[in-house]
């Protein structure tokens, strides 16, 4: 009897806590959110079963945790901790990526830039709300909408706080199509909207293979801490563009981006204990991240706005909300309100062009905090 | 510490702007640096001079015209449709234009030795006759 008793007080039954059942709901709902509203199914549904698996009830001291050293979970972790996940997602990423829009239309890379400065915006609000430097730095990040630097970030600044800020950072990504379209309606006009964007001229294959050398030199010159998640992505896309080691571009676009992608959903969604996450700093997090994806967003179309009182041939406004890095969402968000004024209308490749330049720009915002605050 | 006064004391504006003005400095270079490549490419990308074989044309062969009038009955034959388009008698003047006009080869030489051969009969005052 003694046997059974003892058992049973080992089971989730027993050790369930309230907070674990909150959570176990919220990664259910991500887990719908993916399956039945196809809301980025390739994150939410690793990160929502992640999340339902890190709060099963467990006997603590075994190594069976997340935070429990020598735990399966633990090891897994360590990608994400140590920020090699985020390294080897870039290094998929870079060999995905097309820069041939941005070569054709350099200027969009300032409405990349501009859509930065949600990130300085949050972190300065981060402060005002009483988190640390670094913790304010990791949450600022979320405005670079970008998964991988939302986890590098805070793993070098402030681990304790991964859980939340991946999770409110993937979030918000899934949540584009619903952030987004009312701070495009609310900052252009409908003259704005209909704006076509020149036909772009043809790249060549040179500059396409010279851009990731230059690129990643400018880059990592001006900020050395990117070299983690710039040096892969850069390398990643002259794999891809040299065209002569397609087996490895098409591994690093594919089986390498999947595997990392797979491992930081699974465990940035288990690191969401309930009695570790579920605290006001996790609310907070979360508040700030919609607010520095507004605020990116907003940054990026006025931006748009304001270069448009010096150019000669005026650019589309909306593309600026697609200098968040959040890679592809933005860019088809910006593309559909454009065809909802005007069917004809393509801004896609223009969008990408800033989805591009959001990217880079997000992990050299990484790079600029992590060197301010590594002292 | 809240508000503006955590802001200062993390020294947060200081990094925000300074922030800001990194990533939008870099970005610009980097946006300047792109958009300046396709020239660059240009000068790498130009055309390498053609090489061209030149195949010579074999020139049918012309047959060699009579380089000093030795031959008198060569120099006759030349010079009949000359003779032709003038009246029966004529001045050399006019017979030395005509030479002159289809390019004949030294012309003058040409009409001395039909002179000297006697096929250029004088009829007096300067005037002559062509003897075939």
């Amino acid at each position: 009897m003694d046997l059974v008793l003892q058992f049973l007080h080992n089971t989730g039954f027993y050790l369930a806590d309230y907070r674990n059942l909150i959570m176990i709901v919220v990664g259910s709902f991500f887990v719908y959110l993916a399956i039945h509203k196809n809301y980025e199914p390739l994150l939410l549904r690793p990160i929502g079963f992640g999340v339902i698996l890190g709060n099963i009830p467990f006997f603590k001291g075994f190594g069976i945790g997340i935070y429990e050293a020598n735990s399966v979970l633990h090891y897994l972790y360590f990608g994400v901790t140590s920020g090699v996940y985020p390294s080897i997602i870039f290094l998929g990423l870079g060999a995905m990526t097309d820069f041939s829009f941005l070569l054709a239309n350099p200027k969009l890379m300032l409405l990349g830039a501009a859509a930065q400065m949600g990130i300085f915006f949050t972190y300065l609000c981060a402060l005002g709300l009483g988190f640390t430097a670094p913790e304010a730095s990791s949450i600022g990040i979320i405005g670079g909408a970008d998964g991988p630097t939302s986890i590098f970030l805070p793993a070098k600044l402030a681990p304790h706080l991964i859980g939340p800020i991946a999770i409110a950072a993937y979030s918000y990504m899934a949540l584009i199509p619903i952030i987004q379209p009312p701070i495009m309606l609310l900052l252009t006009s409908r003259e704005e909207r209909l704006i076509r964007m020149p036909e772009m001229r043809e790249v060549s294959r040179r500059e396409i293979i010279i851009f990731p050398v230059v690129g990643m030199v400018l880059c990592t010159f001006l900020a050395p801490a990117s070299i983690p998640l710039l040096g892969p992505f850069f390398f990643g896309n002259i794999l891809k563009e040299s065209g002569v080691v397609d087996r490895l571009a098409n591994t690093a676009r594919n089986a390498i981006i999947d595997t990392a992608t797979i491992l930081v959903g699974l465990t940035v969604g288990a690191s969401t204990q309930g009695d570790v996450f579920l605290n006001a700093k996790s609310v907070g997090i979360f508040a700030l991240g919609a607010v520095a994806f507004s605020i990116a967003t907003a940054s990026g179309i006025l931006f748009g706005k304001f270069m448009n009182l010096f150019l000669k041939e005026k650019i589309n406004p909306l593309l600026g909300a697609a200098g968040v890095s959040a890679v592809p969402g933005s860019a088809r968000e910006v593309h559909m309100m454009g065809q909802r004024e005007d069917r004809t209308n393509f801004l896609l490749m223009h969008a990408v062009a800033c989805n591009s330049s959001g990217v880079i720009g997000s992990a050299v915002c990484a790079g600029i905090l992590w060197s301010f605050l590594i002292g | 510490m809240y508000g503006l006064e955590a802001i200062a004391h993390n020294n947060g504006w200081t990094i925000a702007l300074t922030g800001a003005c990194i990533v939008f400095a870099g970005l610009s270079l980097l946006s300047f640096t792109i958009s300046q490549l396709h020239k660059v490419v240009a000068l790498l990308d130009r055309p390498p001079k053609p090489h061209i074989d030149v195949v010579v044309e074999e020139k049918a062969e012309v047959p060699a015209r009579p380089d000093c009038p030795t031959d008198i009955n060569l120099t006759v034959q030349l010079y009949l449709p000359l003779v032709a388009e003038l009246d029966p008698e004529f001045e050399l003047a006019d017979l030395y234009a005509l030479a002159r006009k289809y390019h004949l080869p030294h012309p003058h030489l040409s009409i001395r030795c039909l002179h000297d051969a006697g096929k250029l009969q004088p009829l007096g005052d300067g005037v002559f006759r062509f003897v075939a």
